[in-house]
């Protein structure tokens, strides 16, 4: 233990500075925060952005915190409400919200099974996410929470339809037709999917527990030793010997449901060590001896996975607090202490190393609460500026204003049908079928929004597949329609002039109330003369392919429209010019950039 | 999400996941009539009549596609790139490496080919008038018999390695090769989702056609949206962006302004019938294949035509552990006709000398005959085929021992491959790109073009 002390204290100098947290110590404010930061700013000679709006805070931290925008009620009463602490009051009403559970099991979904994984049968993602789901149920203390995964053993599903593998269940009225569960729930173990999405590619898992637990691209010395970094091919075939013992042992022998999920249970292999024979999947690894990091050997542990997740999880670790304070404040600031967020490494610089390692330590020191360290982060000032120019600080190194961030795929999603309020018609229209509805948009949406976890975009600029599902795709075309029972339908039917229902589809979308200047514009447009366009329901339309300026228009649909059944039951009024008007208000506000940012 | 057929695990032997079998396309009924007026206007003829549009200014850029293709100093023949990928691992001794009466070799027969002395599977028998084209290469070997990490592999000229996503050849073409300024992607996949752009940026991704039989998704106006309309939107949506963009003063804005006037270029670009096969005759889409892959390759030789740099076709069902003769049969019946369609295709329209034609999967098939008449992964030993421009044609290089179990003569391997393509296509297979990390990724891992491949 002196050893590993000693080895610690070594990697501290990294961080630049000494000591650990003793429990208590500590006690970070949001305030503290900010007079470090600000004493940066000052010998910078940075000036900030100004503070955020009432409005434009709100948004920003529920789309942080919970992942879909805030409600038109929530957000005229958090605009009326006059008392001081209401933004810290909202920040406590997110993180106990059902949304802040669904956030973070999406976010931990994403970064561990990877957006675009290719479903696999045996990872049952359905159960992974149940798992995950608990834990942050109960604000499970992060640490107890990454030890639970790396030991993970039990059985990873209790069988059923491969849709599971792709994180779907199977919508009830498909269910007679799939694979049945037949496993026993208690002996199920959703934490194990994790491993199992592995279990051929060793290396990639230590890889992955490297990088992401604890900040360090130890994988770069897969193939090389690194010139000028400290790890060495030889640390990183030991690192992985860590996980080589661990294997999934088939549960269904028999191949009665060649189409549904298959059931392993996980174990790991205890005895003394003995040099493993190479073999499936350990290979070249087998014959290293397992250690960590910094170089602590688990020879002597009959179990060396648990080793290894007691050393990554231990408090005397000082990547693994550093490396979850630096990706939680990455997402909530845009940019982390270290860039990217898991590349740990004396020749990547860190910024503000001794704010990084007050936080760590103030982690630490309070039982690796995440809801605490989302407090602290976002009662900060530094976090609710606005998103405007700052100066002295081109690349917002110093958070000197809010970072755009882009949203993903499943917050897009949500985006959209909050504020068009899909989920009413569809509910009301395709009934049951509106989840499997849903589902196909998502898939479309992930397809053509997914960008690699393991890359954060620089510089978000979208794609053309992209950009055309925005402006022409049904669910944003179909969702600023007028629909029976959805968005548009109920702001028209207010009571009130233009200004009102104008100010209500700002609300709706942008979450804030519009400006002077845009209520008058916007009540000119809704008022100039134009023509109705019917909708074009020629057979074959959108089958035939658009030629361009010049030739008749003709239409080319391509691909499943979602809503081509909703659509279908739905009895359409004959459209007025007004209406049509607010149509595309309505779809302006979806497409522009205020929307589609977090800002 | 994917239409990948396989997973990356498989730790009982063959166990394998497999997705219904993929749909083919409606036959009938999905495709409109050509439509007369407009076909005979040509590309000019767009030109002046769009000048008055509303949209034309989006145009300015627009020129002879053929004045877009024509870059200087670069030495590979070949200015585009058709890959057409054989999804789960083509069977080399059902395809191009045909061992008959040995005791790997199966029932498959060989036929005899336009150039005397090489022969090939009787289930791909259409190519044998095309061999004088191609260049077989029956000594690829890899060591990735995994098929995620083999597809991996085989799109990106890298192993996985977890540190580093990498680019796939497709989107190093698109960099090196497309025209930024193009109305089309350079980068199209047709009927799979390849494999994206990593660290070169999204705008090298690839767009992917999901069914060849229908034009890409979400391209034309909604069904209550015309002209004028789509413009009053266009209109509203400017004001919101350029306040946006004024408040913030963040050139994301401005990124994402450009990414949507891309896509309305490509929107109301004449370009855009390359994806509309309605316009070939019937006679050229039955020589093709009334089939996806056949109406995908024909896509692909439209596309070159319109300038597009890499179109990637995939096929799939290749992964043949149970009944491989049979589906080795059916599958090539598919294949065969519409790769050797695309090479007269695009022989005839004197497009061949500057296309290259890939032909490969992630592996090949083990030697061994197993209990279910089927033939494991097997990467040890494989072929794949080249064709058109740049190449050394009428050619086989390498050779497998009698088993086609082990290669004995001229071994490629991937690096070695990609370094060819690489430099068939004109680019230098040494050529780095810095990843986010500050890790210098090359085209190539270290790989050296194999002279004998090229002409």
């Amino acid at each position: 233990m002196i050893r590993v002390q000693r080895a610690f204290a070594v990697v501290l100098c990294l961080v630049g500075s000494g000591g650990m947290a003793r429990a208590g110590e500590t006690g970070l404010t949001p305030a503290g925060i900010d007079r470090m930061i600000r004493a940066e700013w000052k010998k910078q000679k940075i000036t900030p952005a100004p503070p955020v709006d009432d409005a434009r805070f709100l948004r920003r931290v529920t789309l942080d915190i919970t992942g879909n925008l805030p409600a038109v009620e929530t957000v005229r009463r958090f605009l009326a409400d006059r008392s001081p602490d209401k933004r810290a009051r909202a920040i406590e009403t997110l993180l106990a919200s059902p949304g802040y559970v669904k956030r973070w099991v999406a976010y931990w979904d994403d970064v561990l099974m990877g957006r675009a994984m290719r479903p696999m049968p045996t990872v049952d993602r359905v159960a992974f996410r149940q798992w995950l789901t608990e834990k942050f149920q109960k604000n499970t203390p992060y640490n107890q929470f990454v030890y639970e995964l790396l030991t993970a053993t039990g059985q990873n599903s209790t069988g059923g339809s491969l849709a599971r593998a792709a994180g779907m269940e199977m919508p009830a009225m498909l269910a007679p037709f799939a694979a049945q569960e037949t496993g026993d729930p208690a002996k199920v173990n959703g934490a194990v999917n994790w491993f199992l999405k592995y279990a051929q590619t060793p290396a990639d898992l230590s890889g992955a527990v490297s990088r992401i637990f604890l900040g360090v691209q130890i994988q770069c010395a897969q193939c090389h030793d690194h010139k000028t970094e400290k790890w060495t091919r030889e640390d990183f075939r030991r690192f992985t010997a860590c996980f080589i013992r661990t294997r999934p042992v088939p549960v269904d022998l028999n191949r009665d449901q060649p189409r549904g999920i298959r059931r392993f249970e996980l174990r790991d292999i205890e005895r003394p060590f003995l040099r493993d024979r190479p073999r499936f999947g350990g290979g070249e690894y087998a014959s290293a001896t397992p250690a960590a990091l910094d170089g602590t050997e688990f020879l002597q542990s009959p179990n060396r996975r648990r080793a290894l997740a007691a050393w990554i999880t231990a408090p005397e670790n000082p990547y693994f607090a550093q490396a979850i304070v630096n990706r939680m404040w990455a997402h909530f600031m845009g940019r982390g202490f270290v860039d990217p967020i898991d590349d740990f490494r004396p020749s990547n610089p860190v910024v503000m190393p001794e704010l990084l390692q007050k936080l760590s330590e103030d982690f630490v020191a309070h039982g690796y609460d995440l809801k605490r360290l989302i407090r602290l982060i976002c009662n900060t000032q530094t976090y609710q500026l606005s998103a405007a120019p700052s100066r002295n600080d081109p690349e917002n190194l110093y958070w000197s204003r809010y970072r755009l961030k882009p949203m993903g795929p499943e917050m897009i999603l949500d985006a959209l049908i909050t504020a068009t309020g899909m989920e009413e018609g569809l509910q009301r229209v395709a009934g049951t079928g509106a989840e499997a509805v849903k589902a196909q948009i998502l898939r479309q949406l992930i397809f053509l929004f997914d960008v690699d976890e393991e890359f954060e975009q620089k510089d978000f600029e979208g794609t053309i597949p992209q950009a055309l599902l925005l402006l022409n795709g049904s669910l944003v075309n179909n969702g600023a329609s007028l629909l029976p029972g959805n968005a548009l339908a109920q702001v028209l039917a207010l009571p009130g002039d233009d200004a009102a229902k104008i100010e209500e589809l700002y609300l709706r979308t942008l979450s804030r109330k519009p400006t002077a200047a845009e209520l008058k514009h916007w009540q000119a447009f809704l008022n100039a003369p134009r023509t109705v366009v019917r909708t074009d329901s020629t057979p074959g339309a959108g089958r035939r392919l658009q030629r361009g300026l010049g030739g008749p228009v003709r239409r080319m649909g391509g691909g499943p429209d979602p809503f081509a059944r909703v659509l279908a039951r739905a009895r359409l009024p004959e459209p007025e010019p007004k209406q049509q008007a607010f149509e595309d208000l309505f779809w302006a506000l979806l497409n522009s950039s205020e929307f589609i940012f977090n800002h | 999400m994917t239409r990948y057929e396989h997973n990356g695990m498989e730790p009982h032997g063959q166990q394998e996941w497999q997705e219904q079998p993929q749909q083919e396309a409606c036959g009938g009924g999905c495709p409109g009539p050509m439509d007369l007026f407009t076909s005979t206007i040509d590309r000019r003829g767009f030109l002046r009549v769009g000048t008055g549009g509303l949209l034309s200014l989006l145009f300015a850029q627009w020129l002879d596609p053929r004045a877009a293709c024509a870059q200087n100093g670069r030495s590979g023949a070949a200015r585009s790139c058709i890959l057409l990928w054989m999804n789960g691992g083509p069977s080399h001794l059902e395809t191009f490496d045909p061992k008959p009466g040995t005791s790997t070799g199966g029932p498959t027969r060989v036929v005899r080919t336009r150039v005397p002395g090489i022969e090939i599977s009787e289930y791909v028998a259409p190519l044998a008038d095309c061999t004088d084209e191609m260049a077989i290469i029956r000594g690829m070997t890899s060591r990735e018999g995994n098929h995620q990490r083999a597809q991996y592999l085989l799109h990106t000229g890298y192993a996985p390695t977890g540190s580093v996503t990498h680019p796939s050849l497709g989107a190093w073409v698109s960099r090196e090769l497309g025209d930024p300024q193009a109305d089309l992607p350079a980068f199209v996949s047709i009927s799979g989702p390849s494999i994206g752009a990593a660290f070169l940026g999204v705008q090298h991704g690839p767009f992917v056609v999901n069914n060849p039989a229908q034009p890409p998704q979400n391209i034309a106006y909604p069904r209550n949206v015309n002209k004028e309309r789509f413009q009053i939107r266009q209109d509203a949506l400017s004001l919101l962006e350029a306040q946006f963009a004024a408040q913030t003063g963040d050139p994301k804005v401005q990124g994402r302004r450009d990414v949507y006037s891309k896509a309305i270029r490509l929107m109301h670009s004449p370009r855009l019938r390359a994806f509309d096969l309605t316009e070939e005759p019937t006679a050229v889409k039955q020589a093709y294949g009334d089939n996806n892959f056949g109406r995908g390759c024909l896509m692909a030789r439209r596309l070159v035509e319109a300038g597009v740099k890499f179109v990637e076709v995939v096929l799939d069902g290749w992964d043949t552990h149970q009944d491989n003769f049979n589906r080795v049969a059916r599958l090539g019946g598919i294949f065969a006709p519409a790769m050797a369609a695309l090479i007269r295709d695009l022989k005839e329209r004197n497009l061949l000398d500057s296309t290259l034609i890939l032909w490969m999967g992630e592996f090949g098939r083990t030697p061994r005959i197993n209990g279910s008449e089927g033939r494991d992964h097997y990467p040890q030993a494989w072929s794949a085929v080249l064709a058109g421009g740049g190449i050394r044609r009428g050619i086989v290089y390498g050779q497998t021992d009698e088993t086609g179990a082990r290669v004995v003569h001229q071994p490629v391997t991937v690096p070695d491959f990609f370094a060819t393509v690489a430099t068939l296509l004109g680019m230098d297979p040494d050529k780095t790109v810095m990843t986010p990390i500050g890790r210098p990724i090359a085209i190539t891992e270290k790989g050296r073009p194999i002279r004998e491949l090229i002409a």
